[in-house]
């Protein structure tokens, strides 16, 4: 079905009747699996996955034996200075309208694994953890759009959750066009937070940040667009991690402020206390 | 090492009334006191009293991963926090709560692996034997190690390996089995290297395992005064031993009396709980008895009644972890009286009923957090 | 799985070292790629692309074949890319790497995606006969940079193919020999090249372009950016690694947008110089032959 692009110049308003600056509702939860080291649940709109993380711990027996074949998975910096980030992805049948069953070496999936695992790994400080290997595994429950972003984001949290060091947290979510390449409309509004139908019709891209900076980890644009738009685009997609990583902060300290109130975790020494002495 | 047990009376007032200024920041004095002991920094917490006070009103201090802590110099930077290459300020890597030593700061992360330290009680699992050592996973980022030069060997307690010892080093520890150990030292990447050269130490059997959370952060074990203790169970289940790994692996067994009384006489040092009833038993058939017992994975037998006790133990720890509470020798045995208590009143004809999930641990632990 | 070796620790740093003395190894400047040769088959489709050391193959076929049920108005269109031990021991036969996945993807959505072969004048008979054309992408020899110069043989390939011509008269398709009738080209929409960055530093602020084996394995992220001349993006990719600055990356982009058009003068100036080769040996000297007998 084609998406009706002319009522946009019209209200100025989406299919799903958002503006052009606004994301969709992100919920998030850390800490959905008890036995897990670190696990994650996000939903970007009807974009729904699941994450766990496990480790970072070495690898033994005969898992040790199958990780260094190509195997399920995708490894960035697997020497022995520092850890692996091994990702896997499965996209579950009922997750799209079409159920539509993808084999395990779906380049596109190999390709989504490869980028979140180097992406992870530029932010996670892998140095600290030599031999080991963290395992990131993913599930897609339901998809609409911005897959990949919510994928990262999913795997940030958890790795989080993990207690895993990293730099910052890496945020990501899409940016696009309004109008087909062809149209070569410069007055073209960039929009924000791509749903599926938006991201079959329109030129969109990908973004992931590190934390509150400019500083890009991930951008991938996979349609045809004017070079003269991916200055408009870029700008909104990186706005929008900014959002992205405030509201995915917002879940971690309030799942630590729980965890201080109901006395799980120590209380710390408060920032303002440091200047005391 | 001194370590406080948080005093859990105050501890209960916090639950029961958050908003409550003056209690509330009565148990937040008597929490950072014990939390200072733990971190040998007592003297800390005088110094932040003031401040302490000022921030009664529900703010918790949570610092997530980016999150600049400080720009002043003095500080040095400890873990869970890293330094820009372009500034000098401490920022956050993981999310956690701030702690500091002195001019050390440090964030404790929310949950975390754990991470060894000298001296801890470990519960681990052998994965790997080697040629002289075997490797162990103790629950850290990577697996530890075991030389087979740091175990007691059969056949007289301090004997010097030998060749023989190498070859049938699976006659000791196979793939599979449990042991308790200490972490003797550490390598420079953080890799643990373990010892069993004490009675208290070695092979596990009699019993189950249960893992929760350990010391890397985010509640579970907590290191304490005694990891292992020996209690009399209720309902005629004889004496059971809890080994409290300071990982987060956790030990229940039947308590089997030690042939090896006399070990006094050659390790002073061992009059842990498991070893302290004396017996007698020669210094002649010493050697045996060690070869025989020490490195056996068999079962002896286990009366019902103690399996059920185990069982309900079992119960409690899982309990208590569920629910966010602690896991330490105090917690243990209040959590397995009020246990016992509670399955009278649910025991429906007399049936002893050890299950405590779902509401039923939620109660349990609602009356521990009462007390 | 044999493992590449990796370069020593002082070998990287001296690499790292010298391009944060705005040097690189083999004196080019950091924009500079190294001479592209492009050298044309006896055959039509068939490129060999030298860059540097690093050389491809690219046949490019076609057959006639029955379309997908879901498009029955459209031809086929496959990339195959070829890894082989013969470029690098890390490379194995059917068991593809993760660069050899990442390189797919790539060609996949640079020259497919983007729409640049019209895949619906292939189609012969709705539904039931068209043309399937597969490009063959070999990597014979690997000095880095790999994306931009399979890509660039990809589309040389593509565009110096031609196609049988046929014809339908009652229903009845014919093929036509290159004897009987000169092959035509494809349907060609645009020309879409790949220019790949890699990035150095801590904050990724040193960016290279065409990089050799070995400042490929120092380097800590890439970005490969696909243009056609028209100054339209096909595709970005920038798969994780350091994170790079927003505005260097436009930066890079606009300096692609230069190679492209570069890329794209060389092409057509080899194509013409070949077509005139071809004229005036080619289809002349055959029909003479056939008169002699």
């Amino acid at each position: 079905m084609p998406l009706d692009t002319s009522s946009y110049s019209l209200a100025l308003l989406r299919v799903d009747g958002r503006r052009w600056n606004e994301l969709r509702r992100i919920n998030a939860q850390i800490r959905t699996q008890a036995a897990a080291d670190g696990s994650s649940y996000l939903e970007m709109g009807h974009t729904k996955v699941m994450c766990v993380v496990t480790g970072p711990s070495e690898p033994f027996g005969p898992a040790r034996v199958g990780r260094t074949g190509a195997g399920a998975g995708a490894t960035a910096g697997a020497s022995g200075g520092e850890a692996g980030v091994v990702v896997s992805i499965v996209v579950a049948g009922f997750s799209s309208v079409d159920r539509k069953r993808r084999g395990r070496g779906d380049k596109r999936i190999q390709e989504l694994q490869s980028t979140i695992s180097s992406a992870l790994a530029a932010s996670l400080h892998t140095h600290l953890f030599p031999h080991s290997t963290i395992s990131i595994s993913l599930h897609v429950l339901s998809q609409d759009g911005s897959l990949l972003a919510a994928l990262i984001n999913a795997a940030t949290l958890a790795c989080v959750d993990a207690g895993i060091p990293m730099t910052d947290y890496v945020a990501a979510c899409t940016a696009g066009s309004t109008s087909t390449y062809a149209a070569n409309d410069e007055s073209a509004d960039p929009l924000l937070d791509l749903n599926h139908q938006e991201e079959q019709e329109l030129p969109g891209l990908t973004v992931a940040t590190l934390g509150d900076s400019d500083r890009v980890a991930v951008l991938v644009c996979e349609s045809r667009v004017q070079v003269s738009r991916l200055e408009g685009m870029l700008a909104v997609g990186v706005d929008g991690c900014k959002q992205v990583r405030a509201i995915l902060d917002r879940v971690v300290r309030d799942k630590g402020r729980k965890m201080v109130q109901e006395g799980t975790v120590q209380k710390g020494v408060g920032l303002e206390d440091m200047e005391v002495d | 090492m001194p370590i406080t047990i948080i005093a859990p009376k105050p501890a209960q007032q916090r639950y029961a009334a958050p908003q409550d200024s003056p209690d509330a920041s009565d148990s937040e004095e008597g929490d950072d006191l014990s939390e200072g002991g733990a971190d040998l920094e007592g003297d800390i917490s005088m110094g932040h009293r003031p401040a302490k006070k000022a921030r009664t009103d529900g703010k918790y201090e949570i610092v997530t991963p980016g999150e600049v802590i400080t720009d002043d110099p003095q500080w040095m930077r400890g873990h869970g926090t890293y330094v820009s290459p372009a500034a000098t300020s401490i920022i956050s890597s993981v999310a956690g709560t701030v702690t500091r030593t002195n001019k050390l700061l440090s964030v404790r992360p929310l949950r975390a692996r754990y991470t060894p330290e000298v001296g801890d009680l470990v519960v681990g699992r052998i994965v790997e034997v080697q040629a002289k050592r075997w490797r162990v996973d103790v629950g850290s980022t990577q697996l530890a190690s075991l030389p087979l030069s740091a175990i007691n060997l059969p056949g007289g307690i301090l004997r010097r390996r030998t060749d023989t010892d190498e070859l049938q080093i699976r006659t000791f520890f196979a793939e599979g089995d449990l042991l308790v150990a200490e972490v003797q030292q550490l390598y420079q990447d953080g890799g643990a290297v373990l010892h069993t050269r004490s009675l208290k130490y070695g092979k596990l059997r009699n019993g189950i395992f249960v893992a929760v959370s350990g010391m890397g952060g985010g509640g579970g074990v907590v290191r304490s005064r005694r990891q292992v203790w020996t209690l009399d169970a209720a309902n005629g289940g004889g004496q059971i031993d809890i080994v409290l790994g300071v990982n987060g692996y956790v030990w229940i067994s039947k308590h089997v009396e030690p042939v090896l009384a006399e070990d006094q006489k050659t390790t002073p040092t061992t009059a842990g709980p498991i070893t302290n009833a004396p017996t007698t038993t020669g210094i002649t058939n010493l050697e045996e008895s060690v070869s025989a017992t020490m490195y056996s994975s068999q079962n002896d037998r286990i009366e019902v009644e103690t399996m059920r006790e185990i069982a309900r133990l079992r119960g409690v720890i899982t309990a208590l972890v569920e629910n966010g509470l602690r896991v330490d020798e105090d917690m243990v045995m209040k959590g397995y009286h009020e246990a016992v208590e509670m399955a009278l009143t649910y025991g429906e004809g007399g049936q002893d009923d050890v299950y405590l999930g779902g509401e039923r641990g939620e109660q349990l632990a609602a009356v521990l957090r009462g007390r | 799985m044999p493992r590449e070796a990796e370069p020593s620790l002082n070998e990287k740093q001296f690499v790292i070292q010298a391009l944060q003395s705005n040097l690189r190894l083999d004196g080019r400047k950091f924009d500079q790629y190294r001479p592209l040769e492009v050298s044309f088959g006896e055959q039509y489709g068939v490129v060999e692309v030298k860059l540097g050391k690093t050389r491809i193959l690219a046949k490019a076929s076609a057959e006639v074949t029955v379309p997908y049920v879901d498009r029955p108005l459209d031809g086929i269109f496959t990339i195959a890319t070829e890894l082989s031990p013969m470029a690098s021991p890390a490379f194995e036969v059917n068991r593809p790497t993760e660069t050899e996945v990442l390189l797919s993807r790539l060609l996949e959505k640079t020259v497919r995606r983007s729409g640049a072969l019209d895949t619906e004048s292939l189609c012969l008979v709705a539904g039931q006969k068209c043309w399937h054309v597969r490009v063959d992408v070999h990597i014979l020899s690997h000095d880095g940079d790999l994306i931009d110069a399979a890509c660039f043989a990809t589309v040389a390939s593509l565009r110096h193919f031609r196609k049988p011509d046929t014809s339908i008269e009652n229903g009845v398709l014919t093929v036509y020999t290159p004897a009987e009738r000169e092959p035509v080209p494809l349907g060609w929409l645009h020309s879409p090249f790949c220019v790949t960055w890699s990035f150095y530093g801590d904050e990724g602020e040193i960016a290279v372009l065409d990089a050799t084996w070995l400042e490929e394995a120092v380097r800590v992220g890439s970005c490969t950016i696909s243009l056609n001349r028209h100054g339209e993006i096909c595709q970005i990719a920038k798969l994780g690694g350091t994170p790079v600055e927003a505005l260097s990356l436009l930066q890079c982009t606009s300096i692609a947008l230069v190679r492209v058009k570069e890329f794209s003068a060389l092409l057509d100036k080899k194509l013409a110089e070949d077509a005139k080769r071809r004229d005036r040996g080619g289809l002349l000297a055959e029909l003479s032959a056939e008169n002699d007998r």
